[in-house]
């Protein structure tokens, strides 16, 4: 990791650093842009990530504002209702997203699931389009189970910089995103549920009111001071005494 | 058009549950203030106030001008208040409710209590009198607008020294810095605002920030100087409350203003040691510095 290049906007891409594939096309995420023929360039500020197996290379930068993706899992407010769907917010002054009544797990035209307005759903995106409502679901459309998604219920919403959401939501967050938190956490008896949202938004919940908000406030701090592992690790040993 | 998302149902539960069980959700006690930071600009009356994420500049400016016709010896004092979207994007467009109150509650505060003397801004009378206009700044909007602005402005109005002048018959010279040191404005007292929030009927939170402004019943301002003589009491509608309450409120608030001005207080002395050059003895002089 601390061999990853950072750039700057405007930097050109040195082809040493690309993945090479050998039958797979280069993938380019956030952050950079192919100018044809065969010079690639930075658009903003971060470091350079790469991805072998994919055959990916991206830019993890922090932003301020949340651009939805298909596939992202996101924490939305539900706004109101009309007779099919739930228009749900999932962040400031931007338009509402749709989820459709029957996109929950078990949901049926008899039973489905009554949300007031305020309430927050576990969702992930389905349809992501410039100019278009986004689209939202509760449900794998494959298999019909929910996989974790649906209302969220009690707990409390604490909202992070997107970069933490990302780190948070790593499938190996200690070797590729430095944070140890949650696992340290878990290993010194800390019991408490978790789901974060790609918008930043983090739910936690645990059997009391000071246990959920001394979690969150430290993820705030992680993300906000910058912690590192070793601080990580005090921190959250020190915490888990306190709340258990 | 989309607007700002107020606080979700889970939150609003978890906030009331956690009122309780008397835990605020930065963990401060019910009558504790966030951290309050006080700087001054390299010019006269520029004040940036931070308290917590709120973040205000106000910055002081005087010009001659001809008095009102109905008040010849006034110098007039103007208070504007601008919240640009970049303290929240909800600010952007017309001047929103906020900020028509907070422009409100600080002419309150400050103008009706008299806080600066504005006799002594006059010149010739009628004709010729320093006018001070307070331009409010909110760059970051984290909650408790109010009495971080309020701070502000009196910190401002410390700090400013407008142009000494000098009145020959007819003739106004204002004299610029380099010429002749700046006169300090009279302030007659120094008034603070401390706002209390109310949830339940029954608890009362102070410096509440946007997510606890939001949650809130109701809210009360009330404007004190440091000898607790109560300026202005302000209660915009909202759930009512027990004037027992507002009794006990009104002794909390004179605790925060004295504390609030202890520390403009030392902030105006260190910024006036920063600036001291060494006075009369540190000017040019025409003497050789190395014959003794």
């Amino acid at each position: 990791m601390a061999a990853d290049p950072i750039l700057l906007p405007g930097d050109y891409l040195d082809p040493k650093v690309l993945p090479s594939h050998p039958s797979k096309a280069l993938k380019l995420g956030p952050g950079l842009l192919h100018i044809p023929p065969n010079s690639i360039v930075s658009t903003v500020a971060g470091r350079l990530c790469t991805d072998n197996k994919k055959n990916a290379v991206w830019v993890e930068y922090n932003s301020g504002r949340y651009i939805p993706v298909v596939d992202d899992l996101v924490i939305a407010t539900i706004h109101h209702s009309a007779t099919d769907f739930y228009y749900a917010s999932i962040s400031d002054y931007s338009s509402n997203a749709i989820l459709p009544n029957l996109s929950f797990e078990g949901a049926s035209r008899k039973s489905r699931p009554q949300l007031a307005p305020g309430a927050l759903v576990y969702a992930r995106i389905t349809l992501a389009n410039k100019h278009m409502d986004l689209e939202l679901e509760c449900v794998s459309a494959s298999t019909g189970k929910s996989d974790g998604l649906g209302p969220l219920t009690g707990g409390m919403v604490f909202s992070v910089s997107l970069a933490m959401a990302r780190r948070l939501m790593l499938p190996k967050p200690g070797e590729q995103g430095q944070l140890v938190l949650l696992e340290e956490l878990g290993a010194a008896g800390a019991s408490f549920e978790i789901a974060v949202g790609r918008n930043g938004r983090v739910w936690v919940d645990s059997k009391s009111v000071k246990s959920t908000l001394a979690i969150g406030n430290m993820i705030q701090r992680t993300d906000q001071e910058g912690w590192m592992v070793e601080k990580q690790r005090i921190m959250a040993k020190r915490m888990a005494k306190e709340i258990s | 058009m989309p607007r700002e998302l107020g606080p979700s149902l889970n939150e609003r539960q978890f906030f009331l549950q956690a009122l309780k069980e008397e835990v605020r959700i930065d963990s401060r006690g019910f009558g504790d203030f966030r951290a309050i930071q006080l700087d001054f600009g390299d010019e006269y009356g520029v004040s940036d106030v931070r308290i917590g994420k709120t973040r205000v500049l106000t910055n002081i400016t005087a010009e001659v001008t001809t008095p009102f016709p109905d008040r010849p010896f006034d110098g007039p004092f103007t208070i504007t208040t601008s919240l640009s979207a970049m303290a929240s994007p909800s600010f952007s467009g017309p001047p929103s409710e906020t900020e028509v109150l907070l422009a409100r509650l600080l002419e309150k505060t400050l103008r009706r209590s008299g806080a600066l003397d504005t006799e002594s801004l006059c010149l010739i009378a009628g004709r010729a009198v320093f006018s001070i206009r307070a331009d409010v700044h909110v760059l970051s909007h984290d909650g408790n607008l109010t009495d971080a602005a309020c701070l502000g402005v009196v910190a401002a109005l410390r700090h400013f020294r407008r142009g000494d002048s000098e009145v020959k018959g007819e003739d106004v010279k204002v004299f610029t810095m380099a010429e002749r040191e700046g006169v300090a404005l009279s302030l007659l007292h120094y008034p603070l605002c401390v706002t209390f929030s109310f949830y339940e009927g029954e608890v009362v939170l102070v410096d509440a920030t946007l997510s606890e402004e939001q949650m809130r019943e109701g809210s009360c301002t009330i404007g004190m100087n440091k000898h607790g003589e109560v300026c202005q009491i302000a209660k915009l509608g909202g759930a009512p409350v027990d004037a027992v309450i507002l009794l006990s409120c009104s002794n909390l608030a004179l605790r925060h203003v004295e504390r609030m001005s202890k520390v403009m207080e030392e902030r105006l002395l260190e910024d006036a040691k920063r600036r001291y050059k060494g006075g009369i003895k540190a000017e040019p002089s025409s003497e050789n510095a190395r014959v003794p």
